[in-house]
């Protein structure tokens, strides 16, 4: 596989991950704008943990995931607190106070930047990410991607049908920051360097908004939304700048038009019913016994 | 000084949010656009006055087209998706002014060469006294025409209930285009103010500065204009005291604590003078 | 006269909303497995009441009691559990589930803890959970529509669904809010006639109506309530002949004889 080719898989599984991390908060029905601080703290530390404490990278990046996630606990109870909008801007001012905080902190390099020692590469990240998507897609067809959509559609029917709200957005959110974690740490650990000025407001609002361009009703969206957003500019041959300038105004149109994003849940399910109703005439055709001709 | 600029994006911000309940991210856009134009400007040859009209009329013009994709477009969707919309016109702006005048940081060049002035142990300097007159002569027009004009009440009275407005026969479709106007105007004119001021611009100096705009607002209070200009105040009195206290580096941590503290404790703001039927 | 002691007791509640006193002193009684109506002129306070006892609103004062259990102090998410269940006068399903899920977010409250959270519902084929809640649907006549978006169908048929979610969560009082409204004579007889198969069960049907035809035919206990206060009750008939409700039902019919229809029907 050619260099070129390599690196394209390498971001495409990175941002996938991003784009579940990003997912799980929507799909409870809150914005995280603060993803890029959870990427960056999983990033830092499982830079750390490699660097200085010389665990294997993809520990490194398991424990870094974790620690996301347990830092988006602890701040989840204040910031649920917080309603729709309040809470995008509670997510927002995290995200830039994580930030501001590494740029501060000499151990990890401040605003020079932090090189990270051990290197993956592409099977180790992308079986990383296939291992994430699989979790959520489990984890959503379990009760709990039945009782987070009823949260995201309505939380007062929902509690009275004996769905614990706010546990379950809590979940979501930090489930959400763990996987954003995780993709840090896969960033930091192929590109090799990282800096806090990457993980800034920029990269929290375009991981919201390619998982937004997937759709947020089924599990496959996000998928598809990081994948048009890292391969399309890729097959049209589109600049950095142009690429970003194109996805934008995608986006923009979309939301006139569909913003439930490219797959929504009546479609899947329709498909998934048509696939099932066409095995099913497959079966039977093939369990009938020949008709005589004549 | 700093407190005059993030007033007038707050401004900006707390007139979508207190009329129309849209946080409208592409502002710290807005105000990348103007204070860039004022340099392309400049750098262009034009005089000083032609750069601020010419900046001023870039960020009017890129809020209406934010105003025809994000609002007329879809009134009556889903909650989200105007702010969806505006953080996507945020980027489309950043990486277009990349495109057309590249990443690096340019330095304004000095309109007034030697006009600073000794008051009480403070040095004011030209552009900093004309930023500050400019700015408070606009509030102040703002609030005025709120109170007084047709416009104003219009703008009032879709604030309170957007149904009942379309009864008493305020022309939605005419006036939330001035709405828009008037917040790219007050954006812009906050980035060349900055421009012209600290001298340095970049495509995104908007999530550098633009953006401690909403702590200014929140802090002060969403959806009213005073409540703006106090927190603006707030935030750049803030800046200070940390730079004073902490360092340079611990100013972003201070504001945005702070707007995480008071979205904790009192996310009304701290002036609960409403604009207008604030429903926050 | 069932024997038994109330399923569901309204002790001296009250709630105001602001100065408007919207249930005052409030007293009633419904007894268990007597189909029972809640009725009174718009603003009456009736959803107010279903709201208080699903825990809605904390009540300003008095006491409720389902089953014996003092709820009064429950957090709502808990009160379905203890067996109150109830539809919504303007049908709230959820939008991004399909009408199979739906259902099922009726059982969520038998199915809590993390083991029942983690059931893998929609993976395994045979799961327990996802046939109940089929066989559920099956019953009702609406398992064609299992995989349908809900809010692209019927408005009939999404009343219909509501009432099997709430039926999932196998409650012993159920709360109806205008359950006929907006269904044509047709879909009201077939709705007369699935209630009354449920409550064969020995569920208790508390039902907020304003057809007095299908009050009359479906339940045996009527409450009448005004301005939030109980003014009457008794049995479909007493309450007809009743002078105080006639009076607060100026205009509604008052001379017809309210015969128990035959439910019989295809």
């Amino acid at each position: 596989m050619s260099g070129y080719l390599e690196g394209i898989m390498v971001l495409l599984a990175v941002n996938v991950v991003f784009a579940y991390g990003g997912f799980l908060p929507l799909a409870a029905g809150q914005l995280n704008l603060g993803l890029a601080g959870f990427a960056a703290i999983g990033a830092y530390s499982s830079a750390y943990l490699s660097n200085v404490l010389k665990l294997p990278p993809l520990l490194a990046i398991a424990f870094a995931g974790i620690v996301a996630g347990t830092v988006a606990l602890i701040v989840a109870v204040p910031v649920l607190r917080t309603r729709g909008i309040y809470l995008a801007l509670a997510t927002f001012a995290l995200g830039q106070i994580v930030q501001a905080i590494i740029l501060n902190l000499e151990i990890v390099g401040g605003a020079a930047g932090y090189p990270v020692a051990a290197f993956i590469r592409l099977p180790a990240i992308a079986a990383t990410a296939v291992v994430v998507v699989a979790l959520v897609w489990l984890l959503f067809a379990t009760r709990f991607g039945i009782a987070v959509t009823a949260v995201h559609d309505d939380e007062s029917v929902a509690d009275l049908m004996g769905i614990d709200v706010r546990a379950f957005q809590v979940a979501a959110f930090a489930l959400g920051s763990a996987i954003a974690g995780v993709g840090g740490g896969l960033y930091a650990h192929h590109f090799s360097f990282i800096e806090a000025q990457y993980f800034n407001i920029s990269l929290s609002i375009t991981i919201v908004l390619y998982v937004l361009l997937g759709g947020t009703q089924t599990v496959i969206g996000p998928l598809l939304g990081a994948a048009v957003f890292t391969l399309l500019p890729e097959v049209l041959r589109a600049s950095a700048n142009w690429r970003y300038v194109a996805f934008a105004a995608a986006l923009i149109v979309l939301m006139a038009l569909r913003p439930e994003g490219l797959v929504t849940g009546a479609q899947l399910r329709r498909l998934l019913g048509l696939a099932r109703t066409q095995a099913r005439h497959a079966a039977v055709a093939t369990a009938l016994p020949k008709e005589p001709s004549g | 000084m700093l407190g005059s600029i993030y007033a007038m994006v707050a401004v900006a911000l707390t007139l979508s949010i207190g009329v129309l309940r849209f946080l409208n991210f592409s502002i710290p856009g807005l105000f990348m656009i103007g204070g860039m134009t004022a340099w392309a400007s400049l750098r262009a040859g034009l005089r000083w006055p032609l750069a601020i009209a010419a900046a001023l009329v870039a960020g009017a013009f890129a809020s209406l087209v934010v105003e025809r994709f994000t609002w007329r477009w879809m009134r009556g969707a889903q909650d989200f998706v105007p702010l969806v919309s505006s953080m996507a016109f945020l980027l489309l702006f950043e990486h277009l002014a990349v495109i057309y005048w590249g990443s690096e940081l340019r330095t304004v060049p000095p309109l007034f060469a030697n006009t600073d002035w000794r008051v009480a142990g403070l040095v004011i300097s030209l552009p900093q006294l004309g930023g500050l007159v400019a700015s408070i002569a606009l509030i102040w027009a703002l609030t005025l025409a709120l109170a007084r004009t047709r416009l104003g009440r219009g703008l009032r009275t879709i604030a309170e209930d957007s149904d009942t407005a379309l009864l008493l026969g305020v022309e939605i479709n005419r006036i939330v285009p001035v709405l828009f106007l008037i917040s790219g105007l007050f954006a812009a004119l906050a980035g060349v103010i900055f421009a012209l001021n600290y001298r340095q611009v970049q495509p995104f100096m908007g999530e550098m500065v633009g953006l401690k705009g909403i702590s200014a607002m929140i802090v002060g209070g969403m959806g009213s204009v005073w409540g703006s200009i106090a927190g603006g105040l707030i935030i750049g009195l803030v800046e200070v005291m940390s730079i004073g206290y902490f360092g340079a580096d611990f100013v972003d941590i201070a504001v945005y604590g702070l707007l995480l503290l008071i979205l904790f404790v009192r996310p009304t703001g701290l002036f609960a003078a409403a604009f207008a039927g604030q429903r926050a | 006269m069932s024997a038994a002691d109330p399923i569901l007791r309204l002790d001296s509640v009250s709630k105001h909303f602001g100065g408007l006193r919207v249930v005052e002193d409030l007293n009633l009684a419904v007894r268990r497995g007597v189909r029972t109506a809640l009725i009174g002129p718009n603003g009456a306070g009736k959803t107010t009441v279903f709201n208080l006892i699903t825990g809605v609103f904390p009540v300003d004062a008095g006491r409720i009691l389902l089953d014996g259990a003092d709820i009064t102090a429950t957090p709502s998410r808990l009160r379905i559990g203890h067996g109150v269940a109830r539809n919504f006068q303007n049908i709230r399903l959820m939008p991004h589930l399909s009408t199979l899920e739906n259902v099922m977010v009726g059982q969520h409250c038998r199915n809590r803890g993390m083991g029942g959270v983690l059931q893998p519902v929609n993976l395994v084929p045979r799961n327990r959970w996802r046939e109940a809640a089929r066989a559920a649907l099956a019953d009702a006549g609406l398992i064609e529509y299992e995989r349908s978006t809900v809010g692209n169908l019927p408005y009939g048929v999404q009343k219909r669904i509501e009432l099997v979610r709430a039926l999932m969560a196998q409650p012993r009082l159920l709360l109806l809010d205008e359950p006929a409204a907006g269904l044509n004579p047709a879909e009201t007889e077939a709705l007369q006639a699935q209630l009354e198969k449920i409550c064969i069960g020995g569920l208790t049907v508390l039902v907020v109506e304003h057809d007095m035809h299908f009050v009359g035919a479906l339940c045996a206990d009527v409450i009448v309530l005004d301005f939030g206060r109980k003014i009457a009750e008794g049995s479909p008939e007493d309450i007809r002949r009743n002078p105080l409700v006639q009076e607060i039902y100026l205009g509604a019919p008052v001379a017809q004889p309210m015969e128990r229809h035959s439910a019989r029907s295809a």
